[in-house]
């Protein structure tokens, strides 16, 4: 059985379908790609996140934030354009060993989902990994949530109730296409409903 | 009883003793009508809710930016809270706090830090790394789980200290 929010002790997690705990393959195995690097360059761009911050902090030297959810958001809120927000990540081309896109593509249009890979290959080095995710169809909630790290990799959902963003519903097909110009590592089907999958560039 | 009381001398009246905020809270405010450009160096603790542009340099003490902070600034402190606007790079002995209220663009060094969910980051965190502790070793981990292709739970385990998610 996957363990919930209560059995963890934690009062601030929610519990309930869709929001189990679970131990993440993918970032286990993104965890040990970057630890072979100790100058590692790890890029989130998923919601800023404290346990995460702290989780990493002791894998990588440097850990770069870029919320795209929340600017994401932002965009919306205004009814401005989505394509300008990739400007935010304009880091030089091949400076990190690892991003953790989480499941952001399925909050993204096609146009954007393709953006958002030609985007994330170019500042991947050779050889580094993207972690991603997406919801399926076996999610019943379309709230944002955020993936927290927890000890021995396990994930706890958080909701991220300032966000309000559209779900794609993307199937392991989609992920797989949209990802052509990556290789795929390992995907893993979670407990919880969801798809995690590793991509490496090569 | 009435007697009893009759005979109780009053004390005289001694004029409460004023409240001195100074001393419970050495902290300077700037306030959010001031503008400063230039450096500012300090031994006591800074609230900026004004609009500051250069550097600041008080390593031995606290800098706030609050809610009505826009700072533009090199920051050397012992300890941050970004409450406010910050664009810099900051540099902190102890530890960073940042809430959900701040935007913060820069680079962050520093002991430990907090970050509240809804904060507007971008930003390099690189943090005082400790000697690795107990970290079970991915690489055996990831052995025993690879031939499944779909996630197993491990065995209920409970979380670290640090998962509060305001506080590490």
């Amino acid at each position: 059985m996957a363990a919930s929010a209560a059995d963890l002790g934690r009062k601030d997690l929610p519990t309930g379908p869709g929001y189990e705990a679970y131990t993440s393959n993918a970032l286990k195995l993104f965890a040990e790609h970057l630890e072979r690097n100790s100058q590692g360059n790890l890029l989130d761009i998923g919601p800023v996140c404290q346990e995460n911050i702290q989780f990493f902090a002791h894998r990588v030297k440097k850990h770069h934030v870029c919320d795209m959810f929340i600017r994401l958001d932002a965009r919306l809120r205004k009814g401005e354009p989505v394509r300008q927000i990739w400007q935010e990540l304009d880091y030089p081309i091949e400076s990190f060993h690892g991003i953790l896109v989480w499941e952001l593509a399925d909050r993204l249009n096609d146009e954007d989902v393709h953006e958002l890979v030609r985007v994330c290959h170019s500042i991947l080095m050779p050889g580094g990994m993207a972690v991603i995710m997406v919801m399926g169809d076996q999610i019943s909630s379309t709230e944002t949530r955020s993936f927290v790290i927890g000890q021995d990799y396990r994930v706890q959902l958080r909701p991220q109730p300032h966000l309000n963003l559209p779900l794609r519903g993307r199937q392991n097909r989609d992920v797989l296409s949209m990802m052509s110009p990556f290789v795929p590592a390992k995907s893993f089907i979670c407990r919880p409903g969801f798809m995690e999958f590793l991509f490496q560039r090569v | 009883m009435l007697k009893k009381y009759k005979k109780v001398i009053p004390e005289p009246k001694v004029a409460p003793a004023p409240v001195a905020p100074a001393t419970k809270v050495d902290r300077t405010i700037i306030g959010d009508q001031i503008f400063i450009e230039g450096i500012i160096r300090g031994k006591e603790d800074l609230l900026i809710e004004g609009s500051v542009k250069g550097s600041i340099e008080m390593k031995a003490n606290h800098l706030t930016v609050g809610s009505k902070g826009q700072v533009n600034a090199e920051v050397n402190a012992a300890n941050v809270t970004i409450g406010g606007k910050l664009v810099g790079n900051v540099n902190a002995t102890g530890r960073v706090e940042i809430t959900k209220a701040a935007d913060f663009n820069g680079e962050i060094k520093a002991k430990s830090i907090s970050v509240e969910d809804g904060a507007y980051l971008k930003a390099v965190i690189e943090l005082e790394r400790e000697p690795m502790k107990k970290f079970a070793h991915p690489e055996k981990q990831a052995e025993k789980t690879e031939e499944k292709p779909a996630s197993v739970p491990a065995k209920e385990s409970s979380m670290p200290a640090g998962m509060d998610n305001k506080r590490i």
